[in-house]
C-alpha cells in the first residue's frame, strides 16, 4: 500500500511571461502536476482568459466567469437588495438584437452543447457549455453577444420573474433550504452574507427595467470577466478569436465591493423553527473560519474529509450507522467562510442527540491525534476526489473558476491540495483546538410543524 | 438533458479508429472484459456488472437484491467491516453498488498506483462476503431509515405513485431499495440464496478504464476468475406497465406546499425498439431537451408558471428490455398547477396527432448529431457505450452512419411512431400537493363544463402509504 500519494502541484512554475501581442499579455505559462499546462493572458481591456489545451476529444468546455454576484449588489447604493443577480442571470438567455428571445438556446443546442447553463452565487455569476471545438468561433459570437448587446425587455422580465417565482418557492418547499437560509441569519449579523442570493418573492417581483439595466451597465464588463476554455483549442487559433469578439468591449469602472465587518463571535448563536414539508429534523452547525488565501484552511480541509468523507468517516459512523441520521457531512464552504456540519436526522431521533455526538467528536479531536492511518485515510480520499475529476473538461474549469472568484488565484485549490504534504495529525489537533469551540459556532435546527415520534 | 435514447445507441469513432470491436465473450479461464485504457488518467476505473436485478426479486421481498449488494461491502470473510473500509478508503479508494431492476453494478474508483491492491479488496468482497448477522441488522435499520426519508422528497413520492398504478403486482411495483416492510421481513437465508443466485461466471462482466494495458488487467483478473463458479442465466421476465385507457389523475396529499410536482406517465419503449430513434428525435424538441423543447418554451418561456418541465424515457433508468415508461414531470407554482396539467396535457395531444415542426425537427437532428461526440469524451463515458451495447444487444453506430440514421427520420416516420407507440388519453397523472386546493383548481377551471366530462381525483394517497 502506498502511503502519501501526492505529487507537486506545479513541475514547473513561471516557465514564460509577459510577452505582448497588440492587445493581450501572457501573464503565466504554468505545468500542473499531471503534465498539463494552464496559460493565462489578460487583454488591455481588462478581459482574461484562462487555456487548458488537451486534445484527447475534439471538444471542449467554455465557461464565462463574471466578478459579481448578490453582494454585490446588496452593497450597491441605487440596488440595495438580492435576487436580481440571479434574475439577471436568467435574462442573459432572452435575446440580443442579432440573436431575438429563444435565439441563444436554439442555436447554442443545434451546435451540438452539452451541460449548457449558468449559476448565480454570493460573490460570482458563471455562463457555461461544452461544445465540440469546431464550434469554438461560433459559441464565442454567441457569448460575447449577450455580454456586450443583451436587449432587456419588459415584457420578457416579467414572464422570466415568474420562472424565478416558481424557483425560489420549489427552494422553500425544501426544509432544507429553510435551515441554510436562517444559519446566514444567525452567523451574519452585519455581512450581506445574511441576505440569500435568491432574494424574497417580493424583491424578485418588485426589480424594474431600470434596475436590470442598470445592472449589466455596472458589472458585465470585459474587467469584470474571466473567460475559461479546456479542451480542444490552440493558443494560436483562440487568441486572435478573443480579440476579434471581445477585443472592441470597453471596459467599465467596476464598484469596489466592500464588505461590512462582521463583528467577532463571542457566544454560540442558536436558532430553531418548524417546516411543514419536514418529516424528520434538519441539524446545521456552522464554525467562523478564515478566508481561503489563510494556510489554516489546509488542515481545516483535512478534518473535514477525516469527519465526513467515506464509509469509516467519523460522522457517518457515529451517526448514519447508528440509525440516528439519514445523511451527516461536515466541509468547508469558502465566501462564506465556515466550517459547516450537516445532519439529517432518522425520524425517531432529535437533533439534540447529534450535537451530543459531534460534541463528542470534537472533543476527540481536541484532546488527542488522529491515528496515522486515519490520516492516511482522509488525505487520500480528498486526493481521489481531485484526480478522478481532473480529467473532465467542465470540473477543471469550475475548479479554477471557483477558486479564482474566491481568493483571485485559481490555483488555490490545487495549492491546498499540495498543502497536505506539509502536514501530520498534530497540525489537526491544533487547527481543532483553534476553530471547533463553542463559542465560535452557530446551530440551526428545523423540525417537522408535526412533531411525529421524534422524541 | 436528455439525449438518453440518442445516446446509448452507438460506438464511438474513437473505437473505430482502433480497430473493430468484437463483444468478448465468457470463457472458463477468462471473464468477459471491457476494457477502455487512458494513459493520461490517475484513476483507475472499475465496474463489475451482474445480469440480474431487482425485476427478478419474488413480491413482497423488495429490497432483496438492494441489501444483499450492500452487505456485500460490509466484511468478508478475511476482513470485518472496518477493517475492510478502512484499508480500501485508504488507498484512495470508493466502492460502492448500484442496483437497477435488470442488474447490479458495483462501482469502483482507485489512485491508479493502488490498483491492483484495490483488486484484492474487490475480490474478497465479491467471492467472500462475510454476510455478518450484526451487520445485516445495522444496514436494515440504515435502509429503513432511508426508506422513510423518501417522504421529504415530492419528486420521489410523484414517481413511486405512478410505479404502484402502472406495475401493480409485479416486482416493478416498490422502488428496488424495497418499502419498510418488506425490508422489515427480510433475513439472513434469503440474502445467501440471493447470493447465490445470481453470483456466477455467466451472469458477470467487467468493464474497466485505466491507465494500465489490458493485458495487465487479464492477467489480474485470471485467478479472481477461478473461483467463481459456472450457472446458468434465468430467463428475463418482462413487466408491461397497465395503462388506463384515459386520464386517471390521482394526489399524493401535501398539505402547505408552494409548488406541485406533477407527473404524467405512460408506457415506454425498450432498448430494442425499432421506432426509438424517431421517439428519441421526437422527445428531444416536445419536451427532454431543456431550454428549447416546446414544453419549456411555452409552460416556463411564455407563461412563466414552473421553473423546470421535462419529458423522458429513461424514469426508470437507461432503456433496457423492460417497455418502462414515458414520464413528463414539471413543478409549477401551486397556483399554476391545474393550468399546467390542462396546458401540458393540449400539448401532448397536439405533438401525437402533428408530431414536429420541421425547425423543431432539424434542431432536434442536428443538436443530437452535433453533440455526439461527447458520448465518448473521455474513456468512462466510452466504456458506458460498450458496456450499454454489450447488455442490451442494440448495434452500436459511427458518427457517420449516426448521422445517416438520423437524417431518415422525417415528420412522417415520427407521428407513425407516436401513433404505434403512444396514446393521447391514456395516462396517469400523479401530483404531490394539497388535495383541496387541487379540488378546488380542478372546479374553478373546468367551470360550465358538464359534471361527466371533467376530470376529477381519482384517489388521493398519503405519502406514508407509499412507502410502507
Amino acid at each position: 500500500m502506498s502511503g502519501n500519494l501526492l505529487k507537486n502541484v506545479f513541475f514547473g512554475v513561471v516557465l514564460s511571461c509577459t510577452s505582448w501581442s497588440a492587445t493581450y499579455e501572457k501573464v503565466a505559462e504554468k505545468k500542473l502536476f499531471n503534465g498539463e499546462v494552464v496559460k493565462e493572458f489578460k487583454f488591455q481591456n481588462g478581459l482574461k482568459l484562462l487555456l487548458v489545451s488537451r486534445h484527447q476529444a475534439p471538444v471542449l468546455t467554455y465557461q464565462v466567469w463574471f466578478d459579481v454576484g448578490s453582494l454585490n449588489e446588496k452593497m450597491d447604493q441605487k440596488l440595495n437588495r438580492t435576487g436580481l443577480a440571479h434574475l439577471f442571470e436568467h435574462m442573459m438567455f432572452r435575446g440580443t438584437k442579432k440573436y431575438p428571445d429563444g435565439k441563444f438556446d436554439e442555436l447554442t443546442s443545434r451546435l451540438g452543447s452539452d451541460k449548457q447553463n449558468a449559476t448565480t452565487y454570493y460573490y460570482r455569476t458563471n455562463y457555461f457549455e461544452s461544445v465540440p471545438s469546431y464550434q469554438l468561433e461560433k459559441i464565442m459570437e454567441l457569448e460575447s453577444d449577450r455580454m456586450a448587446n443583451l436587449i432587456l425587455d419588459g415584457e420578457l422580465l416579467e414572464k422570466e420573474k415568474g420562472a424565478v417565482v416558481g424557483e425560489f418557492r420549489r427552494a422553500m418547499d425544501n426544509p432544507s433550504r429553510l435551515a441554510w437560509d436562517e444559519l446566514m441569519r444567525l452567523v451574519y449579523t452585519e455581512s450581506p452574507f445574511r441576505f440569500t442570493v435568491l432574494g424574497t418573492e417580493e424583491e424578485i417581483k418588485g426589480f424594474s427595467l431600470e434596475d436590470a439595466q442598470y445592472f449589466y451597465k455596472t458589472f458585465y464588463a470585459p474587467n469584470n470577466c474571466t473567460i475559461i476554455v479546456v479542451g480542444d483549442a490552440k493558443e494560436e487559433n483562440l487568441l486572435p478569436l478573443v480579440e476579434k469578439y471581445y477585443g472592441s468591449m470597453k471596459p467599465q469602472e467596476i464598484p469596489k465591493l466592500t464588505l461590512k465587518e462582521e463583528p467577532p463571535q463571542t457566544k454560540e448563536r442558536k436558532w430553531e423553527g418548524k417546516h411543514a414539508q419536514a418529516t424528520s429534523e434538519i441539524l446545521l452547525m456552522a464554525y467562523r473560519i478564515p478566508p481561503v488565501t489563510e494556510l489554516d484552511i489546509i488542515p481545516l480541509s483535512l478534518i473535514s474529509s477525516h469527519l465526513s468523507n467515506g464509509m469509516e468517516s467519523r460522522l457517518r459512523k457515529a451517526l448514519v450507522d447508528t440509525g440516528i441520521a439519514v445523511g451527516a457531512s461536515a466541509g468547508i464552504s469558502n465566501r462564506p467562510d465556515l466550517f459547516e456540519v450537516s445532519v439529517s436526522l432518522s425520524e425517531k431521533h432529535s437533533a439534540e442527540e447529534a450535537i451530543r455526538i459531534i460534541d463528542r467528536e470534537v472533543a476527540l479531536l481536541h484532546q488527542s491525534k488522529i491515528s496515522k492511518n486515519d490520516f492516511e485515510r482522509a488525505l487520500n480520499q480528498e486526493l481521489l476526489s481531485v484526480y478522478g475529476s481532473i480529467g473532465n473538461n467542465n470540473a477543471l474549469a469550475n475548479l479554477f473558476g471557483e477558486y479564482l472568484m474566491i481568493s483571485g488565484n485559481y490555483l488555490r485549490g490545487l495549492e491546498v491540495l499540495e498543502g497536505y504534504k506539509k502536514l501530520d495529525s498534530g497540525d489537526l489537533q491544533k487547527i481543532a483546538k483553534k476553530y471547533f469551540k463553542k463559542e465560535n459556532r452557530s446551530i440551526v435546527i428545523v423540525r417537522p410543524t408535526r412533531k411525529g415520534k421524534v422524541s | 438533458m436528455n439525449r438518453l435514447l440518442l445516446s446509448l445507441v452507438a460506438l464511438s469513432f474513437f473505437v473505430l479508429n482502433q480497430g473493430t470491436f468484437a463483444a468478448p465473450a465468457v470463457t472458463a479461464e477468462e471473464p468477459q472484459l471491457i476494457y477502455e485504457e487512458d494513459p493520461s488518467s490517475l484513476v483507475s476505473d472499475i465496474q463489475v456488472v451482474i445480469r440480474t436485478g431487482s425485476a427478478e426479486e419474488p413480491v413482497g421481498k423488495q429490497g432483496l437484491t438492494n441489501i444483499f449488494s450492500e452487505l456485500m461491502l460490509r466484511g468478508t470473510k478475511k476482513y470485518d467491516r472496518q477493517k475492510f473500509q478502512s484499508t480500501l478508503e485508504r488507498l484512495g479508494a470508493t466502492l460502492s453498488v448500484s442496483v437497477f431492476h435488470d442488474q447490479i453494478v458495483f462501482s469502483g474508483e482507485v489512485i491508479k498506483e493502488n490498483t491492483f491492491e484495490f483488486m484484492k479488496l474487490l475480490e474478497e468482497a465479491l467471492f467472500q462476503p462475510k454476510f455478518d448477522e450484526k451487520e445485516l441488522n445495522s444496514l436494515k435499520v440504515e435502509i429503513l431509515n432511508q426508506i422513510a426519508h423518501i417522504k421529504n422528497s415530492n419528486n420521489r413520492l410523484g414517481g413511486l405513485a405512478i410505479r404502484q398504478e402502472l406495475f401493480k403486482g409485479t416486482p416493478l411495483e416498490k422502488p428496488a431499495i424495497g418499502t419498510l416492510s418488506s425490508v422489515r421481513k427480510l433475513q439472513m437465508p434469503d440474502i445467501l440464496r440471493a447470493y447465490n443466485n445470481v453470483f456466477f461466471k455467466q451472469n458477470m462482466l467487467f468493464a474497466v478504464a485505466s491507465p494500465f494495458k489490458e493485458s495487465q488487467w487479464k492477467s489480474a483478473l485470471k485467478e479472481m476468475w477461478k473461483k467463481f463458479p459456472d450457472g446458468a442465466p434465468k430467463t428475463r421476465r418482462i413487466f408491461e406497465p397497465k395503462v388506463p385507457e384515459n386520464l386517471t389523475l390521482i394526489v399524493v396529499h401535501k398539505p402547505k406546499t408552494s409548488t406541485g410536482v406533477l407527473t404524467f406517465a405512460q408506457k415506454g419503449i425498450t432498448a430494442q425498439d425499432p421506432e426509438r430513434y424517431a421517439l428519441g428525435i421526437g422527445n428531444f424538441s416536445f419536451g427532454g431537451e431543456p431550454l428549447v423543447s416546446r414544453l419549456f418554451r411555452t409552460i416556463r418561456g411564455e407563461l412563466g408558471w414552473t421553473y423546470a418541465i421535462n419529458s423522458s424515457y429513461g424514469a426508470m433508468g437507461s432503456l433496457s428490455y423492460q417497455p418502462g415508461i414515458y414520464t413528463i414531470v414539471s413543478t409549477p407554482s401551486v397556483e399554476f398547477t391545474t393550468k399546467t396539467l390542462f396546458k401540458t396535457l393540449a400539448s401532448w395531444q397536439d405533438y401525437v396527432r402533428n408530431g414536429l415542426k420541421k425547425d423543431e425537427l432539424t434542431l432536434a437532428q442536428e443538436s443530437s448529431v452535433n453533440s455526439y461526440p461527447f458520448e465518448f469524451e473521455s474513456a468512462q463515458k466510452r466504456l458506458g457505450q460498450r458496456v450499454y451495447s454489450e447488455l442490451y444487444g442494440v448495434p452500436v453506430l459511427s458518427q457517420e452512419d449516426y448521422e445517416k440514421t438520423l437524417d431518415k427520420i422525417g415528420n412522417r416516420e415520427l407521428k407513425k411512431a407516436l401513433k404505434d407507440r403512444h396514446t393521447e388519453k391514456g395516462w396517469i397523472v400523479t401530483l404531490v400537493a394539497d388535495k383541496d386546493v387541487i379540488a378546488a383548481q380542478l372546479a374553478e377551471e373546468q367551470k360550465g363544463m358538464p359534471y361527466e366530462s371533467q376530470l376529477k381525483i381519482s384517489k388521493v394517497i398519503m405519502p406514508a402509504e407509499l412507502i410502507q
